[in-house]
């Protein structure tokens, strides 16, 4: 680990130690004769001292060895010989020993202790660079970049695999590092479906990643940090263990942070789109209804003129009324195929009786309904059924509407519900020439008609709105031809669910 | 109130729209007075003696049922909303404020001048209304005798409920205007009651069924579709 300055190799430290020895004794050996030899023994001991602390155990007790010796053969007499003229220098020499062997025991100890404190501290500092780093990423990118300049300290590649979950199930998306190979993948799987750190000393020194960390962030687990380490020593990297373990936390934070940022901005960028396309949508709306409003008006003022139009000018307003109205509604479908397209629309469900949307669109589409004879046969005690009135009373005109356009004066038009299984069933059929049999299932795309050169005014969207309706609220629509008579029927459900009971009082 | 002439102020921006309205007001025996900004409208409501205000609910200078708001704090005369707005929140929200009837943009002079009929006639039944109600075509020729608390159909006493009875005095009382769900199911079942739209909803089904010659298509219990009921006669 190269946290703080590299020590000296320990080939260096003995040689240091076997220096130290002998600058002493040279340091020394003017003294002899003057000094009393058991000052000489304090300066060896110095020494021993001091490779204990700067150099540790080993060259110490060396130093220990080497001073006894150097100080039995310079100064102890006779000089220059390892022989010993007065037993009592064995003594010294002994406790000599024990001194240096002692002092180096503890100098070495409280060194290391100190390194090993340096070299925590030098952690610290760094993992809280790293979370400041991280904390100043704007993608996982970024944050990949810094955790693999941070492992690059520790001589390893970082990859980075944040899950993406879909429908579909787990999916990991690399991010710097290399990609990974069907192997790797697969113990980064183990890891993140265990939520345990994985190791595969078995892959150590093929270059490949060999630490898999799950990011386990608050919330959830939000991928694996897969670690490459350049050495294949197995015990070093398991050395790295608490440290990568800091890492990935501090990582799955970062990576969290980011996903909730993002979804915040999103639901924001949402929420400004939705705005503009109502305010746009709300806008259309308004400002195409104000002329209309007043071709219509005005076109009502003519005809009802005192003295009255001659009778050519009348029918001309008539038609300038009618082909506005018919312009309104195409704009409404327009604008209601907007906003069902947009996704935008939240259905105002209640429990209702159907009845009641029979007899609204009924009435709104009197006006054009005039030249059919329209004929409503509701089965008796149709339960309530949860829809959105409004929606639905557009689906019933359309399909109105349509049955009267595409249909003879004078013909029979049909509006008819009964329950059918889990669902209400309404059919409105007409008795015109009915859909061409080879476009049955395309009528219902937005601006396709039934026929192909139309003699009918329309936009084609009136199918397409109630299709979408029909399938918001859970329904299916058809369209058929009606076998044995000429006619054409569109047929939809809708689901019946649990009505609520309605507490009728008893008849008095 | 002037029987004979009723003074109707019309509050519109739109020019045009504003033309046609006053023309066809006028054709129909009554005084207008047009007013294009909130302010105008106000100052011409507190001076005249309107019977009938028509009024957009897209005004410049003024939110529409802000000013309906301001003026039901010192007037009962019954305002028709003419709106381009479309959602039924919308509507809700003028009749809350104390609006009587609503109308679509765009809509014919025909459907105008039958509102404008209904709610000037309700302003000069105020208070006057007999003890005997009718209303109905053959095959189904409704008599309502309040006092008695008696409904008869083509002559033949029907049976109502003591809710269904409620709720028919109650869109009697309201006739020719609109009833948000809300306000019918305070008015029947009382303010502070549990009502549920669904209920309700069921109620005028029933009453359809007695008094409609068809339940299906009614000519009297109208549905307003997503804001609530109208009766009319």
């Amino acid at each position: 680990m190269r946290l703080i300055p590299p020590p000296l190799s320990p080939r260096r430290r003995y040689l240091s130690a076997t220096a130290l020895c002998l600058v002493t004794t040279l340091a020394t050996l003017p003294m002899s004769g003057h000094f009393d030899l058991a000052n000489i023994v304090m300066l060896f001991l110095l020494t021993v001292f001091a490779c204990a602390v700067y150099l540790g155990r080993g060259p110490a007790v060396w130093a220990a060895f080497l001073a006894v010796a150097l100080f039995d053969f310079f100064f102890v007499p006779p000089q220059l010989t390892f022989a010993v003229a007065d037993a009592q220098y064995l003594v010294t020499f002994a406790v000599m020993l024990v001194v240096g062997l002692i002092a180096s025991q503890l100098a070495a100890r409280l060194a290391e202790r100190t390194e090993e404190a340096q070299r925590r501290e030098a952690e610290t500092r760094l993992l809280y660079e790293l979370a400041r780093d991280l904390g100043g990423a704007l993608a996982v990118d970024q944050v990949a970049a810094i955790t693999g300049d941070f492992l690059r300290r520790l001589e390893a590649k970082a990859s980075l695999l944040v899950v993406e979950t879909d429908a579909g199930g787990v999916d990991f998306r690399c991010h710097g590092g290399h990609s990974l190979g069907t192997l790797e993948q697969s113990f980064a799987r183990s890891a993140y479906e265990r939520r345990a750190v994985v190791e595969a000393d078995s892959l150590a020194g093929m270059g490949v990643a060999t630490v898999f960390l799950p990011l386990l962030a608050p919330t959830q687990c939000r991928g694996v940090l897969a670690v490459t380490p350049h050495t294949d020593d197995a015990d070093v990297v398991r050395a790295w263990r608490p440290l990568l373990e800091a890492v990935a936390s501090l990582v799955a934070i970062a990576i969290e942070r980011l996903h909730y940022a993002e979804a915040a901005q999103r639901g924001e960028v949402e929420i400004v789109a939705e705005r503009l396309r109502a305010s746009i949508l709300s806008s259309l709306s308004h400002d195409l209804r104000t002329p209309l409003t007043s071709l219509v008006g005005l076109a009502d003022t003519l005809a009802q003129r005192q003295p009255p139009l001659p009778q050519d000018a009348v029918e001309v307003v008539g038609i300038i009324h009618d082909q506005a109205q018919a312009m309104y509604r195409m704009l409404s479908n327009l604008l209601e195929m907007a906003r069902l397209q947009a996704g935008g629309v939240t259905l105002n469900r209640e429990w209702q009786p159907f009845e009641e949307i029979v007899g609204s669109s009924t009435r709104l589409l009197a006006p054009m309904l005039t030249r059919h004879a329209v004929e409503v046969d509701l089965s008796p005690d149709l339960p309530l059924v949860q829809f959105d009135a409004v929606l639905l009373e557009r689906v019933v005109c359309n399909l109105l509407e349509n049955a009267a356009k595409y249909s003879p004066a004078g013909s029979r038009i049909r509006l008819s519900a009964c329950v059918r299984d889990a669902d209400l069933e309404v059919v409105v059929a007409n008795a015109g020439p009915g859909f061409p049999p080879d476009r049955l299932d395309s009528v219902f795309a937005p601006f396709v008609r039934g026929e192909r050169e139309p003699a009918v005014a329309g936009t084609g969207l009136g199918l397409a709105i109630c299709k979408a309706i029909v399938e918001a609220h859970g329904g299916t629509i058809a369209a058929e031809n009606r076998t044995g008579e000429p006619g054409a029927c569109v047929r939809f459900t809708l689901p019946l669910g649990a009505p609520p009971t309605v507490d009728i009082e008893a008849a008095e | 109130m002037n029987a004979q002439t009723p003074q109707v102020i019309v509050v519109e921006d739109e020019p045009q729209i504003r033309r046609f309205v006053c023309a066809a007001l006028r054709k129909e025996n009554c005084n207008t007075l047009e007013a294009a900004t909130a302010q105008a409208a106000l100052e011409a409501a507190a001076n005249g003696e309107a019977d009938l205000v028509i009024l957009d609910l897209g005004l410049p200078d003024r939110d529409g049922i802000a000013f309906i708001r301001d003026l039901r704090t010192w007037s009962q005369v019954p305002v028709l909303i003419l709106s381009a707005r479309v959602t039924e929140q919308d509507k809700i929200a003028a009749l809350d404020a104390g609006a009587d009837d609503y109308l679509v943009k765009p809509f014919g002079v025909g459907e105008l001048l039958a509102r404008t009929r209904a709610l000037l006639r309700r302003r000069g039944q105020l208070g006057e209304t007999g003890a005997i109600r009718r209303f109905g075509a053959a095959g189904a020729e409704i008599e309502v005798d309040l006092a008695r608390r008696r409904v008869r159909r083509d002559g033949v006493e029907v049976h109502l409920t003591q809710t269904e009875y409620q709720l028919l005095t109650a869109m009697l009382a309201n006739e020719g205007k609109v009833m948000t769900h809300r306000h019918l199911m305070r008015e029947v079942w009382g303010a502070g009651s549990m009502g549920q739209p669904h209920t309700l909803r069921v109620y005028v089904g029933r009453l359809r069924q007695k008094l409609e010659a068809n339940a299906a298509q009614p000519q009297h219990f109208l549905t307003e579709t997503g804001v609530g009921y109208r009766f009319q006669s």
